[in-house]
């Protein structure tokens, strides 16, 4: 930072009228200095300040060049290089100046008279932790490294400080004189170390290790100060392609003080095509959107947004123009101008009928029915049909599949009675409408006969507490806590202890054999509980972070979870599955991937997530009112057609993301298209790829077209992606060809009616493409089919039909 | 004119002159709704792209060990350390003085001359399979959100295709789920989805195999392969909100691809095993490894410039190399009995059959893994995931064989001397390809993205 501390004589006055002008010009870019305020306490304490320009909420850029920073009263505070430095007691102020403007901050300066006392939890720790020492890839690694082994990212201080003072007979230390610890001379280099040197001999590092040493290495104690959290400053910036932002972070105790970590911390960028940051914590933009910083400092998670708009000129009344039918386009324009995205208009009746029918049914739109919808004038006929839409038979299968995938029904790790009771379990609430927070419920908390509670199956497929445990996380948290088994989680807030904390609440489960084989009796125990390996006990049963059970509490431990779990205060479970029902039908979650919910994987659109969420919980869980409101939405029926000022956006909804129909329903599309079922082995004619209960039936066309297994809950098994092995089946497979010249198919029926070649155009459009053709179309078409002869009218009908079956307008949902 | 069916083979002849392979070709063209002068731009295009250099005929098998062997029962035995180290099998002797290797892999010993062994390669991600499939494929960890692409993928894109089949194939199919929930990094990533390899997605060991799909049915001929294509032609284009998308625009990529294959006879027979004598079959395994090895040659040889192989596709419910000892994983008599004698067959074929053939020397054959097993045998009689150290191998494409890189401590735990990263491993099938380290890709928003990062270089001590 180039800067110069002159001394203020008259700054109180000038001070004045800065904040005057200030408060008159809220839309002008403002000058401010972070910390907003900032208590030393002790003469080691230091804290960096950042001169930040702001707009509104958002920090635009901080300031490296031809800002003069001082201190009003230097016998109390003084700054050198950006940075506050103590010198007695008391408060001044520190003035920042840069072309005419300026800002300041209060300084408070407390115990310089006493001596710094780094303590080994925090500042030792903080010295491993930032050199990554205690890495997964140096002495953080299970095994250690080369005899030496910390606890991955330092959370078990404990038992660092043992290893570090204690093991190798304390030859790691020497006290008498620190400058021979073997702690000291390896990350030096003066002796040989794999990890290379990490630091030399005049750095805060080694100064740190070194005085501790001196002080007689104290270890941790039970009652040193905890860390409460973690805040980074500036939150939320507003950057553009090539600018750069430095951040700064400070720490927060238990006894109230603050102390900067900035130097510490450790950084991540979520998006590195949008932003990178290095390890001080500079912040630089690489492209558009929206990107995130995850700061990590001792187990303590924050995430720093990023905001960097598109260059793109549009007037604000493109804004102002775009219906606004409900809080989700409220909140969803506001993101698109902050972006400078525009909006593209409204999609047409005929694109509209197709997609909602599609994302709520899963079912194509009849010639009958695109003709009637299109003919009507009623100006409330989308939300009519939405509502027709909710309650058609197929939304039961439509949704009963999409949640068979997340219970992973699968024939292959269930006998058929059992898949069928588990199948018909979920589709009887899917049809009973049964709100999102009872069907977890009874999920959670199932037992008795596999046969007749077919939720209890749940617990035939994951046969240990950790597999219960992490599963119920996946599906109804939309988070992940498999890393918290071995260790905490590195990049989360899960800790071990959570991990064996919520996995024994299942410690319990267990099933017994009856006579018939295929059924289980799914019961708890009275007694029984899951040891933690890292501390050999049995952690108290606590869902993630809710309150914890006794061990010898007689409490229904699965109640215990269920009530958490389900609970309004639980901020994850209604953004999980609000999230995945958004994803649904926008194609593209708020949170991608939809069930890698976690705090450095921020929403593409928090606030919207949040809304979404609370939406659902005051709705009392009823999927189906969520579903209206996205299906009424403007964002939801906008047109996919990318306009030069959004098309950079595959994110924010400033238009339809196309995207390939899911394996099932294409598959039952090109059925009822061509009114030719798909035979299923085992199941009865006519039955839809949709309605079967098991992942394991046998089928290339969805084998290729990506249906999931259902082996492990994610979301990652099931893939849209287009590929060459899919077009080669649609061009020269059985599937398409073979259900295009079956008997008695809609083909034949088509010409059993004997209709002028136009008719036949137009029905075969408005049944693969839910649309009447175009002039041009029509034409090009009747031109095409008039050179065939007569007698090949069938082969001919077969190739119109196959023309617009491989057509991407087919293919996709758009 | 040309019968343009799914039934038996067309007559290909490659004599001088305008052949009947010719011919299907400009029928075939005509079917895309392309002229010849449409062709021959295509084909300047290509042979601009290549240069036609010598390294243009460079290619790669990569065998793809997904699971992870056991280093210290196959590859790097410690028959000095405490039996929970050196577990339960015998080293033997090979045909190079440089190593030993396990009783288990008899014909690996024999071939032992061909390849070398590299014993300290290491990663230091998490120890889920994911990560070292990421890494070992790509030279990378995916971070931020950044997918790097497959080395495989990366020559595609350098060199593009050499004939009309694709560049880069994966054997039988892409890996899948082996539990860390991360992408394996067998596709393009951020080159995009234009250039993800071509997919067999069937098992070749099955009777009857052929590609699916690759020929059209008996009763669609050529002239209404043409006349699907014109009526679809009419349709595309009206809606114009697929122009942004790139998921749609990799669909009329796949559709380009798909007719080259359809249209070309020598993809055809280069896809068809029933061409090659029984022995042969039998030679490599009638197994879905064994055939998928014997396929990768037979590609190689057609013009394909890069074959991954996945031994297997997945850790959950299959023999495989991830001995954990307990279910659903494998055992290591499992492995013993199964899993290695068909995997020392068929890459003993392999080689064999591309030295017979004069192959070897431009074709590098590297069997990977995305780490290797605990040094102690764990409670279940098997080894758990060990990132810290693990052995790799490389034979032909200019390597020399019978060396050994690199060597672990005493008990097969760490790298002691000359430690390997992934990223090396990587560089050194561009090497081996004769592509230039120093160049660069367009990465995530055109940024330029290095083909290996700064400072990483081939392990120069096996050629």
């Amino acid at each position: 930072m180039n800067v110069c501390s002159p001394r203020f004589p008259i700054a109180l006055i000038v001070l004045g009228a800065f904040a005057t002008s200030a408060s008159l010009l809220a839309n002008e870019r403002r000058l401010e200095v972070l910390p907003e305020s900032v208590e030393l306490r002790g003469s080691a304490a230091r804290q960096q300040i950042l001169v930040t320009e702001y707009l509104g909420d958002a920090a635009v850029g901080s300031l490296d060049e031809g800002v003069a920073i001082g201190s009003l009263n230097p016998e109390i505070a003084r700054v050198e290089n950006g940075v506050i430095v103590p010198v007695s007691n008391g408060q001044t102020r520190i003035v920042a100046i840069h072309e005419g403007r300026g800002a300041s901050i209060e300084v408070t300066v407390r115990d310089v008279e006493k001596p710094s006392a780094r303590s080994f939890r925090h500042h030792v720790q903080s010295v491993l932790a930032k050199g990554s020492c205690n890495s997964g890839s140096c002495h953080g690694a299970v095994a250690g490294q080369n005899g030496f082994r910390l606890s991955l990212r330092g959370y078990d201080s404990e038992g660092d400080y043992l290893e570090i003072a204690r093991a190798a007979r304390g030859r790691r230390i020497v006290p008498s004189d620190p400058g021979r610890s073997l702690l000291l001379l390896k990350p030096t280099g003066v002796l040989p170390h794999k990890g290379g040197t990490r630091f030399d001999t005049n750095s805060i590092e080694y100064r740190v290790l070194s005085e501790w040493i001196a002080r007689g290495a104290p270890p941790p104690r039970e009652d040193d100060i905890r860390i409460e959290r973690i805040e980074v400053l500036p939150s939320a910036s507003v950057l553009a392609k090539g600018e750069t932002q430095r951040l700064i972070v400070r720490a927060w105790f238990d006894d109230g003080h603050s102390e900067d970590v900035t130097h510490w911390a450790k950084y991540t960028s979520t998006n590195a095509t949008v932003a990178d940051v290095d390890e001080s914590g500079l912040v630089t933009v690489r492209g558009y959107g929206e990107g995130a910083v995850t700061v990590w400092y001792q187990s303590r998670l924050v995430v720093a947004s990023i905001t960097a708009p598109f260059e793109n000129e549009i007037p604000e009344d493109a804004f102002a123009k775009t219906p606004s039918r409900n809080f989700i386009d409220e909140i969803v324009i506001d993101k698109l101008r902050d972006l400078r995205l525009a909006p593209s208009s409204l999609a047409s009746d005929a694109e509209f009928l197709r997609r909602a029918h599609l994302d709520t049914i899963g079912r194509l739109p009849t010639a009958e029915e695109t003709r009637a919808f299109l003919a009507s004038d009623d100006q409330d006929k989308r939300d009519r049909k939405i509502e027709e839409l909710l309650e058609r038979p197929e939304f039961v299968d439509y949704w009963a599949y999409k949640w068979s995938d997340l219970l992973l029904v699968n024939g292959k790790k269930l006998p058929a009675k059992a898949l069928w009771s588990y199948y018909s379990w979920i589709r009887n609430n899917v049809a009973a409408d049964t709100p999102w927070d009872e069907f977890a419920r009874q999920i959670v908390t199932a037992r008795g006969s596999t046969l007749e509670n077919g939720a209890a199956n749940f617990y035939v497929l994951h046969r240990d507490p950790q597999g219960m445990a992490e599963t119920t996380s996946i599906a109804f948290l939309g988070t992940s806590i498999a890393c918290a088994k071995c260790h905490n989680h590195p990049l989360e807030k899960w800790t071990n202890d959570q991990y064996y904390a919520m996995a024994n609440l299942f410690a319990r489960v267990r099933t017994k054999s009856t006579k018939s084989r295929d059924n289980l009796i799914v019961f708890d125990a009275t007694a029984g509980d899951l040891i933690q390996p890292l501390t050999g006990r049995a952690r108290p049963p606590e869902p993630l972070d809710g309150e914890a059970l006794s061990l010898d509490s007689s409490t229904d431990r699965r109640a215990h979870l269920a009530a958490w779990l389900t609970s309004p205060e639980n901020p994850y479970f209604a953004r999980a599955i609000a999230n995945r029902v958004w994803a649904n039908f926008l194609g593209v979650g708020l949170v991608e991937k939809v069930d890698d919910l976690r705090q450095s994987n921020p929403a593409s659109n928090e606030k919207l997530l949040g809304a979404l969420a609370a939406h659902l919980s005051e709705k009392r869980y009823d999927l189906k009112s969520l579903m209206r409101a996205i299906l009424r939405s403007t964002t939801y029926q906008r047109s996919s057609r990318a306009l030069e000022t959004n098309r950079g956006d595959s994110r924010f909804y400033s238009r339809f993301f196309p995207r390939r129909l899911k394996a099932e329903v294409l598959l039952d599309a090109v059925s009822d298209v061509t009114g030719s079922p798909t035979e299923f082995n085992g199941y009865p004619k006519g039955w839809r790829a949709l309605q079967l209960p098991d992942s394991n039936v046998a089928s290339y066309f969805l084998k290729s077209f990506g249906r999931p297994d259902r082996v492990v809950t994610c979301e990652c098994e099931r893939t849209d992606e287009p590929s060459v092995a899919q077009v080669l089946h649609i061009v020269n497979g059985d599937t398409l060809n073979a259900k295009l010249s079956a008997k008695d198919n809609r083909l034949s029926k088509l010409l059993d009616r004997k209709l002028e070649p136009v008719a036949i155009v137009e029905e075969a459009y408005l049944t693969t493409l839910t649309r009447f053709p175009t002039t041009r179309e029509t034409s090009r078409t009747l031109a095409e089919l008039a050179k065939i002869a007569e007698k090949e009218r069938r082969e001919a009908i077969e190739d119109l039909f196959w023309s617009l079956l491989s057509s991407k307008e087919f293919l996709f949902q758009h | 004119m040309i019968e343009f069916t799914g039934d038996g083979h067309a007559n290909t002849c490659d004599g001088e002159g305008l052949s009947r392979r010719d011919f299907l070709h400009v029928g075939a063209l005509a079917a895309l709704g392309l002229g010849l002068s449409d062709l021959h731009a295509l084909e300047a295009a290509e042979a601009a792209k290549s240069g036609k250099s010598p390294d243009d005929e460079r290619a790669c098998i990569l065998v793809f060990n997904l699971g992870a062997p056991s280093q210290l029962d196959l590859f790097d035995m410690k028959p000095e350390a405490a039996r929970e180290i050196r577990g339960p099998f015998k080293p033997i002797r090979t045909k190079s003085d440089a190593f030993e290797i396990s009783e288990v892999l008899p014909l690996h010993a024999k071939h032992a001359d061909k390849f070398s062994i590299v014993r300290s390669c290491y990663h230091t991600a998490a120890a889920v399979h994911d990560t070292g499939h990421q890494m070992m494929q790509t030279g990378r960890l995916f971070q931020g959100g950044i997918n790097t692409p497959h080395a495989g993928c990366v020559l595609g894109y350098l060199r593009g295709r050499r004939s009309e089949l694709p560049s880069n194939v994966i054997l039988p199919e892409p890996m899948g789920p082996t539990g860390g929930d991360l992408p394996h990094g067998q596709d393009a990533g951020f080159l995009g989805k234009a250039h993800d390899p071509f997919s067999l997605m069937a098992d070749p060991s099955k009777p009857n195999f052929r590609v699916p799909d690759l020929l059209p049915p008996k009763s669609i001929g050529e002239a209404r392969l043409a006349r699907r294509r014109r009526l679809r032609e009419i349709v595309e284009g009206t809606v114009d909100g697929f122009e942004a998308s790139e998921s749609a625009k990799l669909m009329d990529s796949n559709f380009e691809s798909a007719f080259r294959l359809i249209t070309s006879a020598k993809a055809r027979a280069a896809f068809d095993l029933e061409k090659e004598p029984e022995k042969v079959r039998e030679r490599y395994g009638k197994n879905r490894f064994g055939q998928c090895c014997l396929l990768a040659r037979r590609l190689i040889e057609a013009g394909v410039r890069f074959v991954t192989v996945n031994t297997f596709l997945t850790v959950f419910n299959e023999i495989t190399w991830d001995i954990h000892g307990s279910k659903p994983f494998t055992s290591i008599e499992g492995m013993r009995d199964i899993v290695c004698p068909m995997y020392d067959q068929a890459y003993s074929a392999l080689l064999e059959d591309l030295a017979d053939r004069g192959m070897l020397d431009k074709t590098l054959v590297c069997n990977l893994a995305e780490f290797g097993r605990t040094p102690k045998v764990n409670p279940a009689g098997g080894r758990d995931h060990w990132p810290q150290c693990w052995s790799v191998y490389f034979a032909g494409g200019g390597v020399k064989g019978g060396r050994v890189v690199g060597r672990s401590d005493e008990k097969g735990a760490f790298p002691a001397e000359r430690p390997v990263e992934p990223a090396e491993v990587v560089a050194t099938i561009f090497k081996s390809l004769g592509l230039k380290l120093d160049q660069t890709l367009p990465g995530p928003q055109s940024r330029p993205f290095p083909l290996v990062d700064y400072g990483v270089h081939a392990i120069e001590e096996l050629f």
